[in-house]
Order: structure tokens, then sequence, then C-alpha cells
């Protein structure tokens, strides 16, 4: 059995306090992620901090400012949420793409960015929403862009003894339709092979695409194309994800066909929220 | 020297109160220091469900969780699902429909079925595909476990 200890916090600052003067210590959120990566051996922990019950990581709510999802949130409350439902549905299809139903009940939204894997299924959603990325510390709390929190395949921008406080989608929210298209090789419980996340606003466009590169990316190359070029043949702009993306061959799929599934999967997102 | 606590919680309408080891999974801890077998063991990362109970009422991997984590908090697991020697509505909906072949997935789809019906009394068959989405039966009876829980809803 593993040999570590367990603390359930009361209050961030005493998270704060553990995360930052011990080695080795993890904030846990969910779990799904730190519990199958401490048994496959990724992370030793020699301190888990509990921080599910803090009531401040557990907000979700809407105000003027735009939708904040705390740390402690789950992904099937998210998924659920009326104001994410009506407002940032991309959000939601993110969340509910995110393992199974039951990942879902453990899983946060925090717990999936701070892995930081370059699949995370709401990653693209968030980078085509602009979303902030809260994040406290002792020495108080900053805010970053989402596109600058991931900054390598499980690396983030996070310091020692910080942690995501929670996840702001500012308004104004996008009018119009927004897509998040996942291909896996099952269902469900598959992280993506690739992801693909188109976001319509006004007559632009924002994308995003998982599972290509180091970190989510924006495709930047069809995105210009769409919004400052005038381009309407979705197919011939959907190629342009090549500039954007340098995927890796691995057991969900190679270089090649990731190449492939990307522009397929922009072309459809293009489709699905620009007009065929 | 593994780190102990000092847990209180419901199990199967029980209230225990026991001191367990930090680091132990609460599957682990089910089946060994509970001794409720029916939780299986399966893939240990998530994938397969078959260590599915309920937690504070909603389905969750029992292998992602730790013991500790169960103080304060209400378990139910496939051994709590009969009452007075009777059969849960799903469980004899598994029977009459062979719902199973080796049966290992068993407890685990049925946790998650009782899940759905508890929260949709009225599910989809994109209701119970979903909620089933965590649940792999290895036998492949997946449609007989679909006809289960669509007749468990008729009752």
């Amino acid at each position: 059995m593993p040999s570590y200890e367990y603390v359930k916090c009361t209050d961030l600052k005493q998270a704060f306090d553990l995360l930052s003067s011990r080695e080795q210590a993890y904030p846990l959120a969910g779990g799904t992620d730190l519990m199958v990566g401490m048994r496959g051996g990724k992370f030793t922990a020699r301190l888990l901090v509990d921080l599910k019950d803090l009531e401040e990581l557990k907000i979700l709510r809407e105000d003027e400012k735009g939708i904040t999802v705390g740390a402690a949130v789950i992904l099937n409350e998210i998924a659920a949420y009326e104001p994410i439902l009506k407002n940032i549905p991309i959000l939601a299809q993110g969340a509910h793409s995110v393992g199974s139903y039951s990942i879902r009940n453990r899983g946060t939204l925090a717990g999936n960015i701070c892995n930081a894997s370059p699949a995370a299924d709401t990653a693209a959603p968030l980078y085509c929403l602009g979303a902030s990325i809260v994040i406290a510390g002792t020495g108080g709390q900053r805010t970053v862009p989402v596109e600058e929190f991931f900054t390598g395949p499980g690396k983030t921008d996070l310091k020692k003894g910080e942690l995501v406080h929670s996840v702001l989608v500012p308004k104004p929210y996008p009018q119009e339709k927004g897509v998040y298209i996942k291909a896996s090789r099952t269902g469900s419980v598959d992280l993506a092979t690739v992801g693909v996340a188109v976001q319509r606003w006004g007559d632009k466009v924002k994308i995003a695409v998982g599972a290509v590169a180091p970190t989510p990316v924006r495709a930047l190359a069809v995105e210009e194309a769409v919004n400052e070029k005038g381009e309407k043949d979705w197919a011939r702009a959907a190629k342009l994800v090549h500039e954007s993306i340098s995927p890796i061959t691995d057991l969900r799929g190679s270089r090649d066909y990731r190449y492939h599934i990307a522009e397929v999967l922009v072309r459809r997102g293009l489709e699905q929220t620009m007009g065929v | 020297m593994a780190q102990k606590m000092t847990i209180s919680f419901t199990v199967n309408g029980d209230k225990e109160t026991r001191e367990v080891n930090v680091g132990q999974t609460l599957l682990k801890f089910i089946r060994n220091e509970l001794h409720l077998t029916g939780t299986k063991e399966g893939c240990e990362i998530g994938e397969c469900g078959a260590c599915m109970v309920l937690l504070d009422g909603k389905p969750v991997n029992s292998c992602l969780v730790l013991a500790v984590e169960l103080d304060g908090k209400e378990l139910v697991t496939i051994e709590g699902l009969s009452k007075n020697g009777e059969l849960d509505r799903v469980q004899k909906a598994f029977v009459e429909h062979s719902a199973f072949q080796c049966g290992f997935c068993t407890p685990g789809m049925i946790i998650s079925a009782k899940a759905l019906l508890d929260r949709n009394p009225n599910p989809t068959d994109e209701d119970i595909n979903e909620a089933l989405s965590g649940n792999l039966c290895r036998c492949g009876a997946y449609q007989e476990i679909r006809e289960a829980v669509k007749a468990s809803v008729k009752k």
C-alpha cells in the first residue's frame, strides 16, 4: 500500500501552507487523474491535500463578469448547469466528453486542465471562449488566459504552493453556435485522438484543437483565412489546420492519421457553425 | 508506517466507525475490511466500472476514491440493494433477461442502472447508454443489459 499522508483542508490558507512547505504535496479534488497517475508511477505523493470540502472552491455561479466554475465543481454539474447550457454550450459538450458518467461524478474542470493533457476535452472549448484561469496562492490571486496556462504536456503555469481556484468564462458570451467534436477509439472512457472546438462569434470563428501538439492549440491559420480573408470554402480552410499542429504517433493514432482527422473535424466544425 | 485515520460513515444503511490506512482505496476497504466482495476489482484505473458503488447516491469508481474520503458519507454497495431478502427491481430484471454471462461486471452495471433510475425514472435509450458508459462487459452482453434496464423502467 502506498504510504503518504492525507489532510482534508478546512480553509484555503491551510492548503497553500501545506502545498508550499512540503515536498511532493499534491492537491486532491476529484482524484480521477491523480489516483491513476500515482498507481502508474507518474506521481509519487507524500502528502495529499484534499480541497473537495472547501466552500470557496465549490462555487458555480453566473454574475456580471461571466460564469465562474470553482475548482471543486464536478464535471457532471458543469455539463448540466443551466447558464452554461444556455450561453456557452460548447463547454458543456467538452465537460460531457470527459471519461464516463461515473468519472464525471468525481472529476473537475480544474483537474482536467491541471492534469494538462494536450487531449483535455475541456481545454479546446475554453480556448474558444477566451476563458481565464484564476490561480490562488500565499501571495494572493492572479489570473492567466487559458492559452498561457498550458505550457507543455502535463505542465502548467502553476508555481509551487499555488492552485487553481476557479475558471472564469467572461461575458460577452458568443451568440452563435459552438461545437466540440471528439474523435476517439471508443464512445467514452477514452482520451481524444483529436478534439476540435469551433465557436462562431458573429461572422468570425475561433478554433482550438487538442491532442495534436504539446498543448492544445488555436488553429490560427484557419481562423485568419475565414475571418480576415473571407474564405468560404470550408474544406480549403480546414487544410490550413496543418500549419498549427505537430501531432505525434501513439496508441490512439498515427501522426498522419491525426493530421487527416484534425482537418476533417475542423471542416465539420465549420460546416456546423458557419453553415454549409 | 502508513498514517491511520478514523472515519465514520453509513454502509448499506448501517452506521460504522473504522480506522483506515491512508492510501487504501475505497475499493480495497470495501472488499478487505468491510468484507463486501460483491464490489469487484477490475482495471483499478477507472475504466471498467466493476468497482462501481453509490457514494451519497452517486455512482463512482471506488478504485479512484480513497477510503478516508468516505468519512461522513453514505455508501451503498450491491449488497445494499436487496431489502429483506428480496432483490431490487433492477436485479430482478437482470435475472429475468439473463443480462450477464460471467457476471463479473454485473454488480457495477446494476449500481449504475440503479443510480440512473433514481435520478431519472423514465430514461431514454441514450440516457441508458450514457449511464452505463463507464461499465465494460467483456462477455458482450450489452444488448441484454440494456433490455434489463429498460424492463426495470416499466415496473
